[in-house]
């Protein structure tokens, strides 16, 4: 028995060379190029589309469609996966998988990164624009309240945190008011809606998720921040985790560059019926989609651009300010370092697009 | 009656000296006997019998705790070090926010406990003593008892409102089941016997009640009581999770949203405590009402 289990160790022996020698070997030459992730994550809102599958919402939706970006990863090995997220908690969500490091980029709200950033995350902007959502305040339909002023001791559904709390505080200032002449209640959207419904709650603070409420007969928008200054608008843009965008800036900047190709393409010519057309096989009403955008002050061409402007900052700023003072955040964040534009400039002299955005 | 015990009281000899004597040699007998070894107890069962034990297990939790908060083996936004806890703590507890949200939770809890559990005994002698609403309200009963309260959250706040009425019905509802279930049980499990005394000493129906059932039925209402006092304070702070304006669920799914994991866990640390406090509390009231039972 013994000379051949003798034999047999030294097969056992040379089989795991053999295996192990080629593992090694591609070791070595990963290690020499920079060892590349297996995937690369990205979050973004997803929904249940009407075929019962998940479907993106956003300029997420349109990169995954082109499929440039899962392409290009794939060419270095790289696979790209989305990561959904769902409307009710998106804030929480990215928040939290981002400290556990289980996505590397999210496209996400401003108020929630301000949030990320205070404690102690950190994660910076690679592509702004995109998404301008318009915040509704809206009344149970038999509410006399015709303004945010009619509503002052009055109990208003809010959930606090997330992207659209920042405008509802400016519509409280513009009005004279702050977050102590009303009775906040902090509930996701579905519970707000609910409440607003039931008239358990005075009024509801939301996305257009508000025309719903119009549609059942339940609620009545009296106020909506279509024609209300631009830095209104809540921001959700694309957010990549700091030390992911300095360890593969190679792969970052396919992120940057595909993001920039899809607003690029919506931004152009025919590119508002393609992302209404998006949307609705998303799940998202037509209806519902063009209310959103009526009256809306915004231009289309500018609502894509993904240009870090002196506004873009200014809204950070005064987000963090506004985080600050609400008690959302515990120390000042400084947001000078919030952003990684180099990206964006280097897709935008790759596409051959230094002047498309200019004119702003 | 034990003839033995008898005759040793009958002798004079306080018992417990006699038990004694069965146990230990007697000192006139040769010392050649051997004396019994003392027991040696090994090092676990020392450490069982030391009255700091119980510590044991939370003092492990929160060493693992420590261990990998500063190994860094999670990332610290999430599992935050129990120092940092304490100190998140300690701010809410400056600033008066913990106390009105635990305020808040308790008084929900005693308004809704007390409610459901009240009912929950009434219900119970109802169905127990009576056999033909028992067989009128069993199924329904057996049914709505088996829903999960978190599962009626959704349809409570559209029917009561995201108010108080909301929170007060759902601790109202998981505490009556329990209890009205243990007090039914306790009346069905009653031995005959003492129905049959009561028979034999001609009681009223109204005095079977009073002088049989309810005291015999008390320490298994007690314990149904207390078990679901623990589930209403579970199920209380899971709905201030999903609505309210304040209490200690609240506060957890705020801090959540606002990042603050710390301020979660508090927020943890803090209903287990307070839920063990509450089992503690009513285990002492139970011993006390039940002091009778030990004489």
């Amino acid at each position: 028995m013994k000379p051949d289990s003798r034999i047999d160790k030294q097969r056992r022996l040379a089989g795991l060379f053999a295996l192990a020698l080629p593992a090694l070997l591609s070791s070595a030459h990963a290690q020499a190029a920079e060892p590349l992730p297996d995937a690369l994550r990205i979050a973004a809102v997803s929904r249940t589309g009407p075929s019962g599958k998940t479907v993106f919402a956003g300029s997420s939706a349109l990169v995954a469609e082109q499929g440039w970006l899962a392409a290009e990863l794939g060419k270095l090995g790289v696979k790209l996966e989305w990561v959904p997220v769902t409307t009710n908690s998106v804030a929480v969500q990215v928040n939290e998988a981002f400290a556990n490091k289980s996505i590397d980029f999210a496209q996400y709200g401003d108020l929630p990164s301000i949030i990320a950033n205070a404690s102690g995350l950190h994660t910076q902007l690679v592509v702004p624009g995109g998404s301008m959502n318009n915040t509704y305040l809206v009344v149970p339909a038999n509410s006399n309240a015709r303004s945010i002023k009619d509503l002052k001791g009055k109990k208003i559904a809010l959930h606090r945190g997330r992207p659209w709390e920042f405008p509802f505080s400016r519509l409280l200032a513009a009005n004279g008011m702050t977050q102590k002449d009303v009775r906040i209640l902090n509930l996701n959207p579905q519970a707000g809606a609910s409440a607003v419904a039931s008239g358990s709650a005075d009024a509801f603070f939301t996305l257009s998720d508000a025309f719903l409420l119009e549609d059942k007969k339940v609620g009545k928008i009296i106020w909506s921040s279509k024609q209300a200054p631009q830095d209104w608008k809540m921001r959700a843009e694309l957010w990549g985790d700091s030390a992911f965008l300095k360890k593969f800036p190679q792969l970052a900047q396919l992120v940057a560059t595909a993001y920039v190709k899809a607003h690029l393409s919506v931004a152009g010519e025919g590119g508002r019926e393609a992302y209404i057309q998006h949307e609705v096989s998303a799940g998202q009403s037509r209806r519902l989609i063009e209310r959103e955008w009526e009256g809306d002050n915004t231009d289309w061409h500018a609502r894509w651009a993904p240009l870090f402007t002196p506004e873009l900052r200014a809204h950070y700023a005064a987000g963090a300010a506004y985080a600050q003072q609400a008690r959302l955040i515990g120390r000042p964040l400084d947001t000078s370092r919030l952003y990684a534009p180099q990206f964006v400039e280097q897709a935008l002299v790759q596409l051959k697009l230094q002047n498309r955005w200019a004119s702003r | 009656m034990n003839p033995g015990v008898l005759s040793a009281g009958a002798r004079g000899l306080p018992l417990a000296e006699n038990a004694r004597k069965v146990l230990q040699p007697a000192p006139s007998e040769p010392l050649t006997v051997p004396m019994p070894l003392p027991v040696r107890h090994s090092p676990v069962e020392r450490w069982l019998a030391w009255r700091w034990s119980a510590w044991t297990s939370p003092l492990l939790v929160l060493a693992v705790w420590i261990a990998v908060t500063a190994l860094q083996l999670a990332p610290e936004q999430i599992l935050v070090p129990p120092l940092q806890v304490l100190a998140a703590g300690w701010e809410l507890i400056e600033s008066g926010e913990l106390r009105e949200h635990v305020t808040v939770s308790l008084a929900r809890l005693v308004s809704g406990f007390g409610f459901g559990a009240v009912a929950g005994i009434a219900f119970g002698l109802l169905v127990g003593l009576s056999p033909r609403l028992d067989a009128y309200f069993a199924p329904s009963f057996q049914v709505l008892r088996q829903i999960p309260s978190v599962a009626l959250i959704p349809l409570f706040i559209l029917v009561f409102g995201i108010g108080e009425t909301f929170k007060v019905v759902i601790v109202a509802k998981a505490s009556f089941f329990i209890v009205a279930l243990s007090v039914h049980d306790a009346i069905a499990s009653l031995p005959a016997r003492y129905l049959e005394v009561a028979a034999v000493l001609r009681f009223s129906r109204l005095q079977v009640i009073r002088k049989v059932v309810l005291p015999a039925i008390v320490p298994a209402t007690l314990t149904g009581i207390r078990i679901a006092l623990g589930r209403s304070w579970m199920v209380l702070v899971g709905a201030e999770l999903l609505a309210a304006e304040n209490g200690l669920g609240q506060m957890m799914e705020m801090a959540r949203q606002m990042f603050r994991l710390d301020i979660v866990m508090v927020g943890v640390v803090l209903t287990g405590l307070v839920g063990l406090a509450l089992d503690r509390t009513f285990r002492l009231l139970e011993a006390y009402l039940m002091r009778w039972q030990r004489r």
